[in-house]
């Protein structure tokens, strides 16, 4: 058996958000001298405008490091970098499972935090080494023995020879790559067995078709190879193979234990998925791995293009996001007030955001977002069942015998002074108490039952807000239960406007009404008439505002004849108007669609 | 027809509300000023040959600020370089707090007949609070000097803690002390004046509450047999701006001085708003040309609306017809359906009915394309 190359190491970074994730990550690369000082950009493994705007990582980015290390000998390092907030847990995970070691940062001003606990438990359930660092010690504020203290007593881990570096600075970055040769193993896997390739990303080359990029467990892939997946018949001819200098970089092969990408010409988005195995066509593997945990989409919406003759345009645009977001789920949809659009499903309200984010900069595309919902299961009298996750797809409450909605086991880890908190939360959820359990000193596990409805709202938000962000939230579907519900229609100006139908419990119904009312009101600007913003259940109104007639809105006099002046002030205004939809006679702007799930405020 | 409007950027202390070209601590220049803007009268009259003038408008700053006879020395200049009709409407701006009565008997030896005040409130804490220098008194007083002569007097709406007693004080000043013609105009809060910090700590009366004081202002006016033609101005019969109607009806004029704007010959451009800059350029022979468009046909029609749908004349059709050889409800159908709801028709005429004629913006914007 051909083992793989001693002097390889596959690890990844993992940190709460701003604790210096990516600055780290850019100082390894300038250390082993991967691309010059001058190149560096700003985190430079996050490529993505949004995510260097935001100061977030969203996509893991990998890059291939040689380093000679102290002891003489010069070893190879793949590192993946990883998202730090909750909604990506997924994206965690993949990056997690091509590594054998995660380097655990921790902010010394800021000490362990949420995000931090939760990234460090998943690396756990991978069995992935530890190596923990100190950031930031370079601050006043810094802590660095606290710190220290903390991942000892919070997480459990020796950090007794913790590198204590400044990112920032380019303060004793060396150790970092030390203590990740001499502590991370290297990988395993048998490179004479059959080709086994985990493939942990992907996305579209317009030249070279899908890159995937791959963990190489078993075997080998070279140039000229016939490979296929698991779960798809096609197979394909491998016309490059290569490692992240952080661009591609071509090579002969990939062996096991490398991490690199395959490029075959594979032209169709869906015949490859993140998760898959990929193995020689002509002697394929017996056994796919392992994979990931299928993730399922919690959160659906409508996307529209604001300009409906854009449709196509935003048909393409979710299909190539699809392709290296694999859980981006969606189908086509039309609303009477939208037009066209698609109904997306995702994994939570950030990942919400950051797909419609990335439709309009990186594809240009103004969209309109609806507010999110989760899918119902609609018994009719008539005997038919089905899901629903349309509010606007609801048959009329007549032909309803009865509906059932999503519940899940939830499991909520927090310190212990939050418990209290987090009760009250889920009490005002409908949430269903079923257990609750010390794991250790500073660790309470709660289990609740909690309709999905509920959690889609607001309730990371809250859970976060509530507990300061150190509480960490787990569930998984534990069927359908029969429930209370009921469409609740707005009508804007007399008239239904169904992109803004939600499906909510029938005791949460008036209060709710009169919240989407009263945030309706101020979000839809004054028009030449008075507008009257109703909610109905039924047919029947259980809650109104009204939005005022305008009453000024004029450009004061002509001063010594500045025409120019009083047009560009009219265009600056017809601007304004171009992000607004007009819902029968009603100017709405497009973000209302959206923000109206931001309601939940109702006790 | 064609007018003529004189900028002089000048004055004693500047507004809180001002964002206008005017300098309060460079009286000194005013002759240096005034020279070059005789000299680019006589630049401008050259390219002009070929136009009579039937319109002068002194505007500010306040122009009743400098020395009467450099005003006087302009409308001489004025007649010399372009050619004025035969009665032309030459209109001076004052603040009642610079003028007296020989400064009046000059202004009317030079060719001035029409006279805009500007009186503001007839409050004196709101004028104190707008950084004017004038007093309720000094309005009587000017007025006393201009009784018998066609003079307007510029009242705003919209100012801090301003009540409808206030207005209606107002403008009962006005019309009592002889004013033929009434501006009524709404404080806009322009960012970078000083009372754009009130207007940010909510201080300032809101939309609403000005179109109050508007609706209550205009029935007052009325009243007093001031009807409007145009969305801020009012006027005794047979006194309307001959001035302003013609910017309202897109026709040409030419500005003079610093930051003054014209049109001519299918072209609006601006001058420099810089002082120092303006007589440099002049001194040099050259334009101080800092903007300039050419106003293509779209844009021209625009205009048109934009600007004929300002006024209670409205849009004639006819004369639509004869600008740009086109029926205006054809060149602007999808607009003109979505906002006949708002508009008055009447033979030639479209209006902007009476009611809407304060929220203009939102339908003038389904014209723009």
């Amino acid at each position: 058996m051909q083992r793989p190359n001693p002097k390889l190491r596959n690890f990844c970074i993992i940190a709460h958000i701003d604790h210096g994730k990516s600055t780290i990550a850019d100082r390894l690369i300038e250390l082993t001298g991967q691309v010059s000082k001058r190149d560096m950009e700003e985190q430079l493994l996050d490529s993505m405008d949004i995510e260097r705007e935001r100061g977030i990582t969203i996509k893991l980015a990998p890059v291939r490091m040689y380093y000679t290390a102290l002891d003489g000998e010069e070893y190879e390092l793949n590192l993946i970098d990883t998202p730090g907030h909750v909604d990506f847990t997924y994206e965690v995970s993949r990056s997690l499972a091509a590594c054998e070691g995660a380097v655990l940062v921790v902010d010394a001003t800021q000490g362990v935090e949420a995000q931090t606990l939760a990234n460090v438990y998943l690396a756990l359930d991978n069995n992935l080494e530890i190596v923990p660092v100190v950031n930031k010690i370079d601050l006043a504020s810094a802590r660095i023995e606290e710190t220290k203290r903390e991942i000892e007593d919070v997480i459990g881990l020796d950090a007794e020879d913790a590198p204590c570096v400044s990112a920032k600075e380019g303060l004793n970055i060396r150790d970092i790559l030390e203590a990740v040769v001499k502590r991370v193993p290297p990988p395993e896997g048998d490179g004479d067995a059959p080709l086994r390739a985990l493939i942990f990303d992907s996305y579209y080359d317009n030249y070279k078709g899908v890159i995937l990029f791959v963990r190489i467990k078993d075997g080998a892939v070279k140039v000229g190879d016939t490979v296929k997946t698991f779960r798809s018949e096609k197979t394909y001819e491998v016309t490059e193979v290569g490692a992240f200098a952080p661009a591609l970089q071509p090579k002969e092969r990939l062996a096991a234990g490398e991490v690199g990408y395959i490029a075959a010409s594979i032209k169709s988005i869906e015949d490859v998925a993140v998760g898959d195995t990929v193995t020689d066509a002509i002697s394929p593997a017996e056994e796919p791995l392992p994979g990931y945990k299928q993730v399922r989409p919690v959160v659906f919406c409508g996307i529209y293009p604001l300009d409906g003759s854009k449709f196509l345009d935003l048909r393409e645009a979710i299909l190539k996001l699809k392709l290296n977001d694999a859980s981006l789920v969606f189908e086509p949809d039309n609303s009477v007030a939208l037009g066209f659009g698609f109904r997306c499903g995702f994994l939570g309200l950030l990942h919400m955001e950051i797909v419609q984010e990335r439709i309009e900069r990186e594809f240009n595309l103004d969209i309109i977002t609806t507010a999110p919902s989760v899918s119902y299961l609609v018994h009719k009298t008539n005997g038919e069942e089905f899901f629903v996750d349309n509010p606007s797809h609801l048959p009329a409450p007549s032909d309803i015998d009865y509906m059932e909605e999503p519940i899940v086991r939830a499991e909520i880890f927090t310190p212990p002074d939050y418990l209290g908190a987090i009760m009250d939360l889920c009490r005002d959820k409908r949430g269903v108490f079923k257990d609750m359990s010390y794991l250790d000193a500073r660790r309470v596990k709660l289990d609740y039952r909690l309709p999905l409805n509920e959690i889609v709202y607001d309730f990371f938000d809250e859970l976060k807000s509530r507990t300061k962000g150190y509480a960490s939230f787990d569930y998984e579907l534990a069927g359908y239960e029969r429930s209370k519900l009921v469409k609740l229609d707005i009508l804007l100006n007399g008239e239904i406007c169904d992109a803004l139908s939600v499906i909510v419990h029938e005791d949460h119904a008036y209060s709710r009404g009169r919240t989407l009312c009263e945030n309706l009101k101020d979000a839809i600007p004054r028009q030449l008439f008075e507008v009257p913003v109703q909610a109905a259940v039924g047919g029947k109104i259980i809650a109104r505002e009204t939005v005022k007639a305008v009453r000024k809105d004029v450009l004061a006099k002509c001063y010594g004849g500045d025409i120019t002046r009083k047009k560009k002030l009219l265009e600056k205004q017809k601007e304004g108007k171009k992000r607004m939809r007009k819902v029968g006679s009603v100017e709405v702007p497009s973000e209302v669609f959206m923000q109206i799930l931001k309601t939940n405020k109702d006790k | 027809m064609a007018g003529i409007y004189v900028h002089i950027p000048f004055c004693k202390q500047k507004c809180t509300y001002c964002d206008f070209t005017s300098f309060p601590n460079r009286l000194g220049f005013a002759e240096a000023y005034m020279a070059c803007v005789y000299k680019e009268a006589e630049m401008r009259g050259k390219e002009l040959q070929k136009e009579t003038f039937e319109t002068v408008y002194i505007g500010g700053g306040t122009p009743s600020v400098i020395d009467p006879n450099y005003i006087y020395g302009l409308m001489k200049q004025l007649a010399r370089t372009f050619h004025l009709s035969k009665d032309p409407e030459v209109t001076i701006e004052m603040n009642p707090g610079t003028v007296d009565a020989q400064k009046i008997a000059i202004y009317k030896r030079a060719g001035i007949n029409r006279f805009s005040v500007g009186l503001q409130t007839a409050n004196d804490a709101l004028l104190a609070d707008l950084g004017r220098i004038h007093t309720r008194a000094d309005f009587e007083a000017c007025a006393r000097l201009l009784r018998g002569e066609n003079f307007s007097a510029d009242v705003m709406l919209g100012l801090k803690g301003q009540t409808k007693e206030d207005v209606r004080d107002t403008i009962a000043l006005a019309a009592d002390c002889g004013a033929s013609h009434i501006s009524m105009y709404a404080l806009t809060p322009e960012d970078g004046t000083p009372i754009y910090t009130d207007y940010l700590n909510g201080e300032l009366p809101d939309g609403d509450e000005v179109a109050e004081l508007y609706e209550y202002g205009k029935t007052l006016l009325n009243e007093r047999g001031f009807l409007r033609y145009e969305v801020s101005n009012f006027t005794k019969a047979g006194y309307g701006s001959r001035h302003n109607l013609n910017y309202w009806k897109r026709g040409q004029y030419i500005g003079l001085g610093v930051s003054a704007s014209s049109f001519f010959y299918g072209k609006r451009f601006t001058n420099t708003f810089d002082l120092d800059e303006y007589i440099k350029c002049i001194l040099s022979g050259h334009f101080p040309v800092v903007e300039s468009e050419e106003v293509g046909e779209a844009d021209a029609k625009f205009e048109f609306v934009m600007l004929a749908l300002r006024t209670v004349f409205g849009i004639s059709a006819k004369e639509y017809k004869k600008q740009f050889g086109s029926d205006w409800k054809e060149d602007f159908r999808t607009a003109y359906e979505k906002t006949r709801a708002y508009l008055d028709e009447s033979g030639d005429v479209t209006r902007i009915k009476d009611e809407y004629l304060y929220v203009q913006n939102r339908i003038l914007t389904e014209y723009m394309t």
